[in-house]
């Protein structure tokens, strides 16, 4: 069974917010929602690496693990996917992530936030494939169109991977064969290989 | 994406419902003993880390670093955007999940196992020698504020209970949609209710600590634990005895807890960070779990435990042989025997005595 | 980049996904419009205005199913040329999905390129023609704007001459828009006309091409994964050309060594194998202080050097006095640091050279360009795949738009202003050479001699053959005394045609210049800051323009390939495609009869194949001529056909050409020459696109010869240097008889660039040659003020102490048509109250003045405020916190209102700041000075209303690269 994933070359990432424009574009995400953001570490001084983050769609997902309402599910192939009809708006699911990947739309008193919303790795929600109640809650699905998500497809400089788990580990071990290094990448272990509990 | 879920929904929910509360439990019990794991898997990579040093490039050095949640920079602004992984979460998750579950429920299913032991065992604590003279015990206001903050408390309890415990008892009852209809309506009413609460709920406390100063015989009746144990069935007791003062130093201390982390999370606004958040909410569960426990025991001691309790805090007087079996000082004191107690409710001696 | 595997998709299987995707996009698209009327509630669609629904109301009215249609353009925001694929259902540009069959992009984009649709949205379009009235924006319908528009500048010809009217024109232009604005300016009768070039790459223009022939990046982005050394400097690719990181990481990764060279630490220094920090101002040191070292060791290309450049021991006299540390004092890099790069470049041949602003905005931006050639030309890496000068132009169009000439120091084509180019061109136009010249104003001579008093006229040349005011300079042009400056009167009109004015420097005094015109005209899709920075109460328009995604045409990429857009939807609001303005216009002044002579005009909008048509038949220079709109038609049909190192399309209906046709594509279009993807590269048939050096600064020189020496294209049968093709050397050769009847007829008494038919370069490229001859690149440019590259302080500089060695020029008394000053600007010392550099460059999320991506909601969301990054140190002296509101004060007394940004990406002493704020102006928000719904969601201090005096001595490009400034904690 196929597991997509979400990798991020951070030898090749140029922070150049491709992945984030094309996220909004694609899914009309509204201001101050960000499904996907790039951070750069030890900014200024060598050694500086940038990282273009949204949600890993995680294996063990934590966010799914906290919701109260259970409104998260994963796909047949492997994408963490939720529920905003079900969604309270309650927060956990930002508190547990480790990717800060939750967003609210808002963010005001009285612990309103409206509906969770989240990288969908472009495969739209619960909601019939392509449906109008999906396109509005969640975006596009492209990934029932045969595409894939658009800030891989868009990213500047071929950093950011998505697809079959399988395919961008090849993908990443042959540049990595090239460059004659490790393979070490951000985050795959911590969102895809990690069992604990 | 149409997932499974949706063809899954009919036939099986209510296995997955008891799958999920048999994981749950499971789960709850075995998590206190994760701290172990955690920690030897913190060792073991380590020492891995040691053998390996030397064949290891420094990429997997920088990014453990940025495992343990350092700061960059980030052109997205949002709370916290700069940073890549934060390890808070999990401990979060792993808290709240495990011992706050684990403790929280078993202290509240401890507490109303005791209640009905207590209940079966020695049965309603009766008044022993009821007079049909009344004396005034709680004012008007009292009373008011008491049923509020009650009736506060016990909402903000049931619907604080249905997101700590929800999805694991009421999902296979309800089902998600409806227990998501439930939370919906939950989650709202506890946050609006919340600062109505903290005004009542402050202000009985701060009201109410003259008259819950412990004094000497307050920890006579605590060491007899008000009679049950020992000889003496009626150890004494002022207005308010030794276990109702005790009470209220837990509410008052467990209160402010409550209330300020309740504060936190009911202002993400303000720009808090997830630790604080997360913090926040470990206090606020917590405290929440052990004031619902030991209200249990206050609601079940005020009602059907002992006779007479609902009807001071009803209708604002008791039985005379109440107030003496339960609070003989106080009586003493109404009565004029005894010098007036520090704190005590006024003392409407006339009015509290009727004659004949 | 298709990472599907969860279906293995079988032929058949892509197919119907690829049927799929036009059948269900229906319904998606349409829902996304309504999902983005229905998303309420935030920022930005609480301002959602409501020409955007009555948009979707008229969509919905033409039929709810329309089919989706793919259409493609190329990104308007950089010079990589990253095709856009557009889905667009019922005049609704619905998705955007990545163009994976772009050789260029491959699919990638930037954070610009992603978020291209949303100028599809437009809500903070100009929406209407607007005329200033009684200080209040009025609308105006087009016909009544341009009535009075017409009106006015007839009336300041007829007072003050053609030439007060000045036509500022724009990068954002397509070539055919770009070639009609120049000739529109040459029609009206002034060389005042010019474009962003002028303030981003001319002084490579000139350097370049003044060394080897032609002014224009040598290799491409995708021959950059050829590279095995590969130097920046002044460049900060992965901010400015984030795609073009894509073939660099790609070369690095085939294992080139990369060097930066920047006085900050970039976002493309964070990939370098070697970073080094200058002090701004000082590349010649270090060009110098590398060469130094390639001399002493002897890593120079003897053999090369010797066939192929001239001048190269002057160079070496020069660089002798740059001895590392002389270098490490100017310059501020230690010795080692120079020895490696040196090295580094010298053992990894072939290597490229990059560089962008940092390099060329500064008054001695001509002696960088040339220096960096000259390094190049020393390691023999010019004319090798792998090698060259890479150059990165700045906007979409900025290569085509200055090839076209929207300069006013030249006609298109890089002709310049000479009598025979002007007569050259109106055979083109089909005009009478005297007609066009009456236009013109005359220049007299002074008979008085009175200079000095009152209206005395005086004598200037002649304004048809004489370069105009660039645009560096409007501003004077508006305030500098009429009897100084070298035209009839002072500007009067200005024409903002696409320009904003926040990338000029010397704010105050261009609010005052534009506060002094007596007629502004704003013609954009956007009010831009020229719209609010003015205190005026009448005498200004805003006519909304159509963006490129409303229009149709061509676009000259960085590496010299075209490309060609179709229009995606049309025209939004009440705006117009630039041409239609110009045609319209052109019919209120009464030459549109000239102007349009062998162009269609259908409804007032004239045929963009028609306008390119006649580029390919006066381009004759550079080579504009194999580019027909069907041959580029058939390009972008058949990109994915084009391989993505060369560029060589492998086998389908473009085989062997290279995509794009890279100029010089030679010949006419039916020569099918296949473009030139590498300029100078000896190894393949000129025919091929094989070259070499031009020839262009004659044969000989103080009795040395200019030409090349055993060193040929591939095939050539002329096995040694030979100078440019005329009639007359194709009969000397026994060739003219190659030429048919109509071609002898129409060479005779011609040469290679001014022969119509095309028959002299067609007979020299069939016997191998290349029509401009075979000559050496010079590093000596005699015509020059420094024929040699020399370091020369800037002219508001902290080291003081330099300036008696390195002085900068004399004060010049008429450089295009003004005054200039040097050195009694740097006679002063501001180093004490300004004790920082200020220097400037691009944000990776906004472009050039920055109005339309900061009125692009997914863009501006990223970069709400305009900031300055400060070294801690400076900041700590200056008491200033991150984050913190100051000040920055540049010595002419330019003051921004700006946030504090305190990292460690500048150097102590270096204040850097992003010069694409606009809408502010020293400490004010000017939000009520936009019509209504027009203001930018981001709006800031334009840097470069602190950045100062200081103009290139060949260009005039002004410097924004270094200059001083003060900083206070507001």
């Amino acid at each position: 069974m196929a597991r997509m994933k979400f990798l991020c070359d951070a030898e090749r990432c140029i922070e150049c917010n491709g992945c984030v424009t094309a996220c909004k574009n694609e899914h009309e995400v509204p201001w101050g929602v960000n499904r996907r953001r790039v951070v750069t570490l030890d900014d200024g001084v060598p050694g500086e690496k940038s990282i273009s983050v949204a949600c890993m769609h995680c294996t063990d997902a934590p966010c799914a693990a906290v919701c109260p309402v259970d409104c998260f599910y994963t796909t047949d192939d492997g994408i963490v996917l939720h529920d905003k009809d079900l969604c309270i708006g309650c927060g956990y699911c930002f508190y547990a992530c480790p990717f800060g990947a939750p967003q609210f739309p808002q963010q005001e008193a009285f612990g309103v936030r409206g509906k969770m919303d989240k990288c969908t790795f472009c495969a739209g929600g619960p909601e019939e494939d392509n449906s109008a109640a999906e396109l509005e809650k969640y975006g596009a699905n492209r990934l029932a169109e045969g595409k894939l998500p658009l800030c891989a497809e868009m990213c500047s400089t071929k950093a950011l991977l998505a697809g079959d788990g399988d395919e961008v580990a090849d993908i990443y071990r042959d540049r990595i064969t090239k460059r004659g290094g490790r393979p070490e990448t951000w985050g795959w272990d911590t969102a895809y290989k990690k069992s604990d509990v | 994406m149409r997932a499974q879920t949706i063809t899954r929904k009919p036939r099986s929910r209510r296995r997955i419902a008891l799958v999920t509360v048999a994981l749950s439990l499971l789960l709850a019990m075995a998590l206190p003993l994760t701290g172990y794991i955690a920690h030897d898997a913190g060792l073991a990579w380590a020492q891995s880390d040691d053998a390996e040093k030397e064949a290891v490039n420094s990429r997997s050095e920088y990014w453990r670093a940025v495992r343990q949640g350092t700061e960059g920079y980030s052109s997205v602004s949002g709370p916290e955007a700069g940073v890549l992984i934060q390890s808070g979460g999990e401990d979060w998750r792993n808290l709240r999940s495990g011992p706050l579950k684990f403790f929280g429920g078993s202290l509240l299913i401890a507490v109303l196992i005791a209640i009905l032991v207590n209940h079966l065992v020695r049965g309603k604590d009766m008044i022993d020698s009821p007079t049909g003279r009344k004396i005034n015990r709680w004012s008007g206001f009292d009373r008011a504020l008491h049923w509020y903050v009650g009736i506060t408390f016990i909402i903000l309890s049931i619907t604080g209970l249905s997101l700590l415990f929800g999805r694991a008892l009421l999902i296979p009852l309800l089902g998600k949609e409806g227990f998501a209809a439930w939370a919906q309506l939950s989650k709202p009413v506890h946050d609006y209710l919340a600062l109505p609460f903290i005004v009542g709920f402050a202000l009985m406390l701060l009201i109410w600590i003259p008259r819950n100063f412990l004094r000497s015989h307050d920890f006579a009746w605590l060491k007899s634990v008000g009679g049950i144990v020992g000889k003496d069935h009626h150890p004494q007791a002022g207005y308010m005895n030794g276990g109702e003062k005790v009470f209220f130093w837990i509410l008052f201390f467990g209160g402010i807890a409550l209330m300020v982390s309740g504060f936190y999370l009911l202002f993400p606004n303000l720009g808090w960070e997830r630790e604080t958040m997360q913090l926040s909410h470990i206090v606020h569960s917590a405290s929440g779990l052990f004031l619902i426990g030991i209200s249990l025991g206050h609601i079940y001691l005020g009602s059907i435990g002992v006779e007479g309790v609902l009807e001071g805090m009803v209708r604002g007087e008791v039985d005379e042989g109440f107030a003496k079996q339960h609070h003989n000082l106080w009586y003493d004191e109404v009565k004029g025997v005894a010098p007036p107690q520090e704190g005590s409710a006024a003392p409407d001696v006339s009015g509290a005595t009727p004659t004949t | 980049m298709k990472l599907i595997k969860k279906r293995d998709l079988t032929a058949t299987e892509t197919n119907s996904v690829a049927s799929n995707i036009l059948g269900s996009a229906v319904d998606r698209r349409t829902f996304l419009r309504r999902a983005s009327l229905g998303l309420g509630g935030t920022a930005v669609a609480a301002t959602l205005p409501t020409t955007m629904i009555q948009r979707a109301e008229a969509t919905s009215a033409v039929g709810a199913e329309g089919d989706t249609e793919i259409r493609k353009s190329v990104c308007t925001h950089c010079s990589v040329g990253c095709g856009v694929v557009a889905e667009v259902q019922n005049g609704v540009w619905t998705g955007q999905e990545p163009d994976f069959d772009s050789p260029f992009n491959m699919g990638g984009h930037c954070a610009k390129g992603a978020s291209v649709r949303e100028h599809g949205h437009g809500e903070r379009r100009l929406k209407y023609p607007m005329k200033l009235e009684g200080g209040k924006w009025t609308r105006v319908s087009w016909e009544q704007a341009l009535d009075e528009i017409g009106d006015k500048v007839l009336d300041i010809r007829k007072r003050s001459g053609p030439d007060s009217v000045y036509w500022l024109g724009s990068a954002k232009f397509s070539n055919e828009q770009a070639y009609l604005f120049r000739k529109f300016a040459a029609l009206w009768g002034t060389n005042n006309v010019d474009h962003q070039a002028r303030i981003c790459h001319s002084t490579t223009v000139a350097g370049v091409a003044n060394t080897w022939g032609y002014g224009a990046m040598t290799n491409s982005y995708n021959d950059m994964h050829n590279c095995k050394a590969m130097f920046f400097i002044g460049s900060n690719a992965a901010e400015a050309h984030p795609v073009a990181m894509q073939h660099v990481l790609r070369g690095k990764e085939n294992g080139a060594k990369m060097i930066v060279v920047d006085p900050r630490f970039t976002r493309t220094a964070a990939h370098a194998d070697q970073f080094i920090r200058i002090r701004p101002g000082t590349d010649v040191p270090l060009i110098w202080g590398m060469l130094w070292h390639i001399f002493e060791n002897g890593w120079e290309d003897k053999k090369y050097i010797g066939q192929r450049v001239y001048g190269m021991d002057e160079v070496r006299a020069e660089v002798a006095k740059w001895t590392p540390d002389v270098v490490e004092n100017v310059s501020g890099v230690p010795g080692a640091d120079v020895e490696l790069a040196a090295k580094t470049m010298a053992e990894n041949r072939p290597g490229t050279i990059v560089w962008c602003m940092g390099g060329t905005q500064h008054t001695i931006g001509n002696n960088n360009t040339r220096a960096y050639c000259a390094l190049q030309l020393a390691l023999g890496n010019i004319g090798v795949s792998g090698g060259g000068a890479n150059i990165f132009r700045g906007h979409d169009n900025v290569q085509g738009a200055t090839d076209l000439g929207i300069l006013s120091h030249t006609l298109p084509g890089y002709y310049g202003l000479a009598e025979g180019s002007w007569k050259h061109w109106a055979r083109v136009w089909d005009l009478d050479f005297d007609w066009v010249k009456d236009r013109f104003d005359t220049g007299y001579v002074d008979t008085s001699g009175d200079v000095e008093g009152g209206d005395a006229a005086v004598p200037f040349a002649n304004p048809m053959n004489s370069a105009g005011i660039p645009v560096s300079r409007w501003v004077d042009g508006v305030l500098e005394d009429s009897r100084l400056i070298d035209q009839r009167d002072q500007l009067k009109a200005m024409f903002f045609w696409g320009h904003a004015p926040n990338s000029q420097t010397r704010g105050p005094e261009m609010k005052t210049a534009l506060e002094t015109l007596e007629l502004v005209v704003v013609v954009d899709p956007y009010p831009t800051h020229t719209a609010v920075l003015p205190d005026r109460k009448e005498g200004m328009y805003l006519l909304p323009a159509a963006t490129q995604f409303e229009t149709y045409g061509s676009v000259t990429a960085s590496n010299r390939s075209l490309q060609w857009r179709d229009k995606l939807i049309d025209p939004m609001f009440e705006s117009l495609p630039d041409h239609t303005i110009m045609y319209k216009l052109s019919k209120k002044l009464e030459f549109s009869d000239q102007l349009f002579k062998a162009i269609k005009v259908k409804n007032d909008e004239p045929l963009v194949e028609d306008i390119l048509r006649e580029i390919n038949r006066g381009m004759w220079t550079i080579g504009y001529t194999g580019q027909s709109p069907e041959r580029l038609k058939l390009h972008m049909a058949n990109k994915h056909t084009f391989n993505v190192t060369t560029l060589k399309a492998e086998g389908g209906p473009c085989d062997g050409d290279y995509y794009g046709l890279p100029w010089p594509s030679w010949g006419t279009p039916e020569l099918k020459h296949p473009g030139t993807p590498v300029l100078y590269d000896t190894s393949k048939h000129v025919a091929d696109g094989g070259l070499n050096f031009r020839a262009r600064f004659g044969v000989e020189r103080n009795g040395v010869n200019l030409l090349a020496e055993d060193s040929y294209s591939k095939g050539a049968e002329i096995t040694d240097g030979y100078p440019e093709f005329t009639a007359d050397m194709l009969k000397q050769l026994g060739w003219w008889d190659d030429l048919t009847a109509e071609e002898k007829q129409a060479a005779e008494g011609k040469n290679w660039k001014t022969d119509l038919s095309g028959g002299i370069q067609r007979v020299a490229i069939k016997h191998g040659c290349a029509p401009f001859g075979n000559a050496k690149a010079r590093c000596v440019v005699w015509t020059f003020p420094d024929p040699v590259p020399v370091h020369r302080e800037p002219l508001y500089t902290s080291r003081r102490d330099l300036v008696d060695k390195y002085p900068t020029y004399e004060d010049v008394k008429s450089h295009y048509r003004l005054p200039t000053r040097y050195g009694s600007i740097q006679a002063k010392d501001y180093s004490v109250e300004y004790p920082l550099i200020h220097t400037s460059g691009r944000l990776v999320e906004y472009e050039g003045g920055g109005e339309e991506s900061r009125s692009n909601a997914w863009l501006a969301e990223l970069q709400q405020e305009m900031f300055a990054e400060i070294n801690p140190a400076d900041a700590n002296d200056a008491n200033i916190r991150d984050g913190q509101w100051m000040w920055l004060e540049g010595p002419e007394g330019g003051r921004i209102k700006i946030r504090a940004m305190i990292t460690p990406r500048v150097d102590r002493g270096v204040v850097f700041t992003p010069f694409h704020f606009g809408g502010w102006f020293e400490g004010k928000d000017l939000l009520d000075k936009y019509p209504e719904g027009a203001a930018p969601y981001v709006r800031g201090e334009a840097a470069n209303t602190a950045f100062t005096y200081g103009y290139d001595s060949v260009t005039q490009m002004q410097e924004t690269k270094a200059s001083l400034c003060k900083i206070i904690a507001a």
